[in-house]
């Protein structure tokens, strides 16, 4: 059932409620006009005002409001024919003065109480049951309410409360409209509550609002009570000549009750429309506030309010993946919880310079600032604070909180790799001139040589200028190749290391000493690797050539031994050597670009070890270095994908 | 003035080799002290003090700049004339070098016999 189901519940039952009444009024009356009890009657005569033909009326209509109620449809609305014939003859009977028998037919009345006639019922309760009658017959026939239904049921509602109220207020008018014959308490009780049914019950289905009725048939109710009650004290006057003026006119009591009705009138209805406009109001603030709570809950940004002295007053979801606290743990508490040092230490310092100064730091401002989550760990945010002017000179603040961490990351990263290129641009430059400026001094050299015919040193002189352009062709090459590192697109391919490796032994062959050094391939022929092949080349030469050149000439058996291995997720290759090393005091600087750690070897271009980092970090891998007792461990660890 | 002695600090054959000839071709009575890098040069200062230091800023093991701030630090006594000789054209470097009171030049490589020309100003002014 829906919980809309479930609130029309209480004004369905409102059928079965009527119905019960309205049978046992019905069936109580004819049981006491049957039973005929003179002395009851002569105490209390007006018991008798209901007649026995409106007792079976209000009856019937009451069971046929149960039948409904249960589902009925033909039936309940069949019984109301006879009850409309019922209130059109009883009518007639009033304006043709005709008698159709009506009165007497099933019952003669043992005693005869507030009517004209034995038995006649009042216009006004003739009326009640000919639109009570058509406006049930309705609704059996329909299931449903409508408009007409609820029109007639207005109409009966307002006739027969008029009545009740008469009776309350001693007005006999309300229920007496014409001379002895009146609506019984009984039947204007019924027709009051059937009214109300047929207006109230399932008039949502219909879709009018249950309030404006309620208000309208008040008003109308009230209305009819006042011009009745304008006629009576009007005719009253009239009759005993009442007035407050000497020789002017009477009606001035009459007239003031007009008056007061209808400022009272204006009074409701300015009343019904200003609660009707702050039902409004409240509505659309409470539009308005789901949106602005839905835009905050759903804010990528922290929104957190605080008061003057930095409680934290509400915080949003956002804040709690921010942050990692719950709202929970948030509210009430200050809100340097959520900074670390120095600005946990300083933030009440600085809430009550700016409440006594008014200076502000950051309020109206946005900055960069630090944030501390639940763990402890600290992170860069982007803070902008406002100052809100709450009502009654509260002052209260609002921080809006953006993790900035992945931008300064990025920042960071940018700036590293700027310097890098600056460093990169700068010592390039310089070490592209020295072997030109070198080869320039030789051969001025060179030419004085000639010019001296000191053929010998001139030889000498231009085999050191050969080796200065070799440097520089080396030089140019490893550019060239850091620049294809950087730049090249390349896909992870299977790759075979010992092949690689045996394949760079190979390539080694045309350097110095080469053919001095024991190098040995102990890569297992089965390992591969999935990685980029020409950044793996080049690690794998780099490491080998490096091991080449920095072997040691006084060492009788210098040797190079290459290993590969899996380990934790890894492969790790690593060259070894019983060279030169690394002077303990050289190794922070191993893996830059252009630091060449030998003195008397300069034949380097500084560039190896950086472009062996460069190709291992392209490869998603590090690049290492491990002293041995003699010589040199040069590791890359590469993460494991294994080939197919 | 004439130049007594030349301590040579570069780590390049070659240029020690040009700087070696150019220096005897200028004068073959000046005396020659070579050093691969700032490090070995500051052990030959420790034993004696040359009229002149040829220096070169890009070495292993010890750089230009960091063999000036151990030589400021550490000696009382400085070589008359420092000269510094890179391949370098960077502003930002001569500023640099220019800042020790004792560093009166700086040379672009190769060096020739006008710089040895001026050196020897340098220390007869």
């Amino acid at each position: 059932m829906s919980g809309r189901q479930k609130a029309e519940r209480p004004w369905h039952g409102l059928f079965v409620a009527t119905g019960l009444w309205c049978i046992a009024v019905g069936v109580g009356m004819m049981a006491l006009w049957l039973a005929e009890p003179a002395g009851f009657a002569a105490r209390h005569p007006g018991v008798f005002g209901l007649k026995f033909n409106a007792a079976l009326a209000d009856a019937i209509v009451g069971t046929a409001l149960i039948l409904i109620h249960r589902g009925y449809r033909r039936l309940p609305a069949l019984m109301m024919a006879p009850v409309l014939l019922y209130g059109v003859l009883a009518l007639s009977q009033h304006l043709f003065r005709i008698d159709v028998g009506i009165d007497t037919l099933l019952h003669t009345p043992f005693v005869d109480i507030g009517t004209s006639l034995p038995g006649r019922i009042a216009p006004n309760t003739a009326i009640c049951f000919m639109l009570i009658a058509i406006a049930v017959a309705l609704r059996a026939l329909k299931g449903r309410g409508g408009l007409l239904q609820t029109a007639l049921g207005f109409v009966t509602f307002i006739i027969a409360a008029a009545a009740l109220l008469g009776y309350a207020i001693a007005l006999d008018f309300a229920h007496d409209w014409i001379t002895f014959t009146r609506m019984s308490l009984q039947s204007a009780s019924c027709f009051t509550l059937v009214g109300a049914t047929l207006i109230f019950a399932e008039t949502r289905e219909a879709g009018y609002p249950r309030m404006t009725l309620a208000a309208l048939l008040g008003v109308a109710t009230y209305l009819i009570l006042l011009a009745m009650t304008y006629r009576e004290l009007y005719r009253f006057e009239a009759a005993f000549g009442l007035t407050f003026s000497t020789n002017g006119p009477h009606g001035t009591l009459s007239s003031l009750v007009l008056i007061s009705g209808t400022l009272y009138c204006a009074l409701v209805a300015h009343l019904f429309h200003s609660a009707r406009k702050a039902r409004h109001m409240a509505a659309d603030l409470a539009d308005k506030r789901a949106r602005l709570s839905a835009i905050i809950d759903n804010a990528g940004d922290g929104i957190i309010t605080i008061d003057e002295r930095g409680t934290i007053q509400s915080a949003n979801p956002a804040c709690t993946r921010i942050f990692g606290y719950h709202p929970g743990e948030m509210i009430g508490r200050n809100v340097k919880m959520l900074m670390p040092e120095p600005y946990h230490g300083e933030h009440d310092g600085y809430l009550a310079r700016y409440r006594a100064t008014g200076e502000a730091r950051i309020i109206g401002s946005g900055r960069e600032a630090e944030g501390r989550r639940k763990d402890g760990s600290t992170f860069p945010i982007d803070l902008a604070v406002a100052r809100l002017d709450l009502g009654g000179g509260t002052v209260a603040y609002s921080g809006i909180v953006r993790d900035i961490s992945e931008r300064k990351r990025y920042e960071t990263a940018l700036i590293e790799a700027n310097a890098e290129l600056e460093e990169f641009a700068y010592r390039t430059s310089h070490d592209l001139r020295s072997p030109i400026a070198s080869s320039l001094g030789l051969l001025t050299i060179s030419r004085e040589m000639l010019a001296d015919g000191e053929t010998a040193a001139l030889e000498q002189t231009l085999g050191r200028m050969e080796r200065n352009f070799r440097r520089l062709d080396h030089l140019i090459q490893n550019i060239i190749t850091l620049t294809r590192n950087r730049l090249m697109e390349e896909d992870d391919q299977p790759i075979a290391v010992g092949a690689v490796v045996a394949e760079a032994i190979e390539a080694l062959s045309h350097l110095d000493d080469v053919q001095r050094i024991t190098i040995e391939n102990h890569v297992t022929e089965e390992l591969t690797i999935v990685a980029k092949p020409s950044k793996f080349h080049v690690a794998i030469g780099n490491m080998l050539s490096n091991a080449v050149k920095y072997h040691d000439p006084q060492e009788a058996q210098p040797r190079i031994d290459i290993r590969a291995d899996r380990r934790a997720g890894r492969v790790r290759i690593s060259v070894e050597d019983n060279g030169l090393g690394v002077p303990p005091a050289s190794r922070h600087l191993l893996f830059q670009m252009f630091k060449r750690l030998h003195p008397n070897r300069s034949f380097g271009s500084g560039l190896g070890l950086y472009i062996l980092r460069k190709s291992a970090e392209g490869l998603g891998g590090t690049a290492l270095y491990e002293a041995r007792e003699k010589g040199s461990r040069f590791i890359i660890e590469l993460p494991e994908r294994e080939g197919q | 003035m004439k130049l007594g002695s030349i301590l040579v600090v570069d780590d390049d054959e070659n240029d020690q080799f040009i700087c070696e000839y150019t220096i005897r071709k200028f004068d073959p009575d000046i005396r020659i002290l070579k050093a691969l890098d700032g490090a070995e040069a500051l052990d030959i200062l420790r034993t004696e003090t040359p009229d002149a230091i040829i220096l070169d800023i890009n070495m292993p093991v010890m750089n230009g700049f960091e063999f000036l701030d151990r030589y400021a630090a550490e000696f009382e006594e400085h070589a008359p004339v420092v000269a510094m000789l890179t391949s370098s054209h960077l502003g930002k470097d001569r500023e640099r070098a220019m800042q020790y009171a004792f560093v009166k030049s700086y040379f672009e490589k190769p060096l020739t016999a006008q710089h040895l020309t001026v050196m020897a100003e340098l220390l007869g002014a």
